[in-house]
């Protein structure tokens, strides 16, 4: 069975279209969808739309959930005063746009999707403003796909793409028993995956091009997809909507609206 | 008799590079004047916290400094592209005349001018015709949230408002110590110095800081808007001092 993984649409509705044609031509079975469909882009509404009207089982994003719930991210969103009051803005704008049964779907978006071994989050398990950056202590990498309790974990929310194989899952435990020595305990955890979809409609990987994951759950073969759309559009759209033009600034070279935080060891405190 | 030389050249060039290597000397009184930009020049700042001796002079003192030269003073004009060559105030001073220039220009106004040219940076010379505007603020009292201000000149020297050749800038920091920023265009990088100042961590700095920015069509008022939302509140700013 062949699956398409897509992540962080972000109003873009552009970037959505050509990606779902790519799907299309690579025949995918089953589309599943990691989130933020809103926020920074001009089409939040349209989008959420299309996603619904293909029936795509989608998880909630930091995104959709600050709409829901009101801004409530952990301050590593933001990993600079001025990224912060830019999200801000968007934040405001994509409020009073978001029509109000959108914001009812947006709700009802679940945490985590699962199909046999595979897991699905924004995020990660713990939190869909956790940041699994792919130089996360390979430890504390491994314990999220645990948690999961899947094989392959797939997330998105960092806007970069990648594979990551966690293969030398070997715990080890010293357990010190009163009366007798130190004994060394080892498991050996079965090779994890965390593929990380990167992003539909905010890709900060130095290009303007849109990312998603093809997956087969036959021979295991994880596909990265790099997709080129007519981003001039969505650009134009930012400035018409009134949403800060140096969101179509950046959204035209691949660079992140907000950075994110560059710490891989943050835990998200909310 | 007071010793007169006038420095000209692009944008980028390396006219402040190149008289700096005289101002090192302190056998002798030097003055270092930079027309054109009023008060609010980062070239006459950075000259003035990098060497201390050397007496930086704004455009308001001029005539009076020129009036009361000591004999063995040696006084350096940055003139800007933006100023004109055949100044009669330049003249009348009767001045050595220095051009410092990208290597590969061989015929160009600067080259009818000087006395002496001198191999500079390999900057583009500037489209006939087509001369950048400068636009600069003061920023004396902000101090910058550091991503921020990454994230800021990133953007400005990468043409989000406008097309940008030059950038020089004088920036505060949190940690009480203060930057001098310079980017051309062509050349890589961005050249970053920590100013030999004293740290500030007591309130918001008295002491000269601002930002001069050099190209086409620069939205202004976006640049303004990004360095304010840039800046440290009271509130963080004391946060950050009760670290340091
Ligand atoms: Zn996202
Ligand atoms: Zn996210």
């Amino acid at each position: 069975m062949k699956l398409a993984v897509i992540s962080c649409i972000h109003g873009n509705y552009e970037a959505l279209n050509a990606v779902l044609s790519d799907i299309d031509t690579h025949r995918a079975d089953q589309i599943y969808c990691l989130g933020d469909l809103a926020g920074y882009g001009p089409h939040p509404n349209a989008v959420v739309e299309l996603v619904r009207s293909l029936d795509i089982p989608t998880c909630q994003g930091c995104w959709d959930e600050d709409i829901v719930e009101g801004l409530n991210a952990c301050e590593c969103s933001y990993p600079s005063q001025l990224a912060e009051k830019r999200g801000h803005l968007a934040h405001e704008w994509t409020n009073r746009a978001i029509h109000p049964e959108v914001r009812k779907y947006l709700a009802t978006l679940p945490m985590t999707l699962r199909q046999d071994n595979l897991c699905f989050v924004h995020g990660s398990p713990n939190s869909q403003h956790e940041y699994l950056l792919p130089s996360m202590d390979g430890f504390a990498a491994l314990e999220r796909v645990l948690s999961a309790e899947a094989d392959v974990l797939f997330c998105g929310h960092t806007h970069v793409p990648y594979l990551r194989e966690l293969d030398n899952g070997t715990l080890s435990v010293k357990v010190q028993q009163p009366g007798q020595g130190e004994t060394q305990h080892q498991f050996t955890a079965p090779l994890k995956r965390i593929v990380n979809a990167g992003s539909v409609g905010e890709p900060r990987h130095g290009r303007p091009n849109a990312t998603y994951v093809l997956y087969d759950t036959d021979s295991a073969q994880v596909t990265l997809r790099e997709v080129p759309y007519d981003y001039a559009k969505t650009c134009a759209a930012i400035i018409e909507q009134g949403l800060p033009p140096i969101f179509a600034w950046r959204l035209a070279r691949g660079m992140e609206f907000a950075e994110r935080a560059d710490d891989p060891g943050h835990v998200c405190e909310r | 008799m007071p010793h007169f030389i006038a420095i000209s050249g692009p944008s980028g060039s390396g006219k402040t590079t190149w008289i700096s290597q005289f101002l090192k000397d302190q056998s002798t009184p030097q003055f270092y004047v930079c027309p054109g930009l009023g008060e609010i020049s980062m070239d006459l700042a950075r000259i003035g916290y990098r060497f201390p001796w050397v007496q930086v002079v704004a455009e308001a003192q001029l005539r009076a400094v020129l009036a009361d030269l000591p004999d063995q003073a040696t006084v350096y004009f940055e003139w800007g592209f933006h100023l004109d060559l055949g100044s009669p105030f330049l003249a009348g001073l009767g001045c050595e005349r220095v051009a410092v220039l990208p290597p590969d220009l061989t015929e160009s106004d600067w080259h009818t001018w000087a006395d002496r040219v001198v191999a500079g940076n390999a900057v583009a010379a500037p489209a006939n015709g087509h001369l950048p505007e400068v636009w600069c603020t003061p920023l004396t009292g902000q101090v910058f949230d550091p991503p921020s201000l990454e994230v800021l000149l990133l953007e400005v020297t990468g043409g989000a408002y406008g097309q940008v050749c030059r950038l020089k800038g004088i920036f505060e920091l949190p940690n009480g110590r203060a930057f001098y920023v310079d980017f051309v265009e062509g050349l890589p990088g961005m050249e970053y110095t920590e100013l030999n100042l004293p740290p500030w961590l007591a309130g918001r700095p008295s002491r000269f800081s601002g930002i001069e920015v050099t190209g086409w069509g620069l939205e202004q008022q976006a640049i303004a808007q990004t360095l304010l939302d840039s800046g440290l509140s009271d509130a963080a700013l004391s946060q950050y001092h009760q670290h340091f």
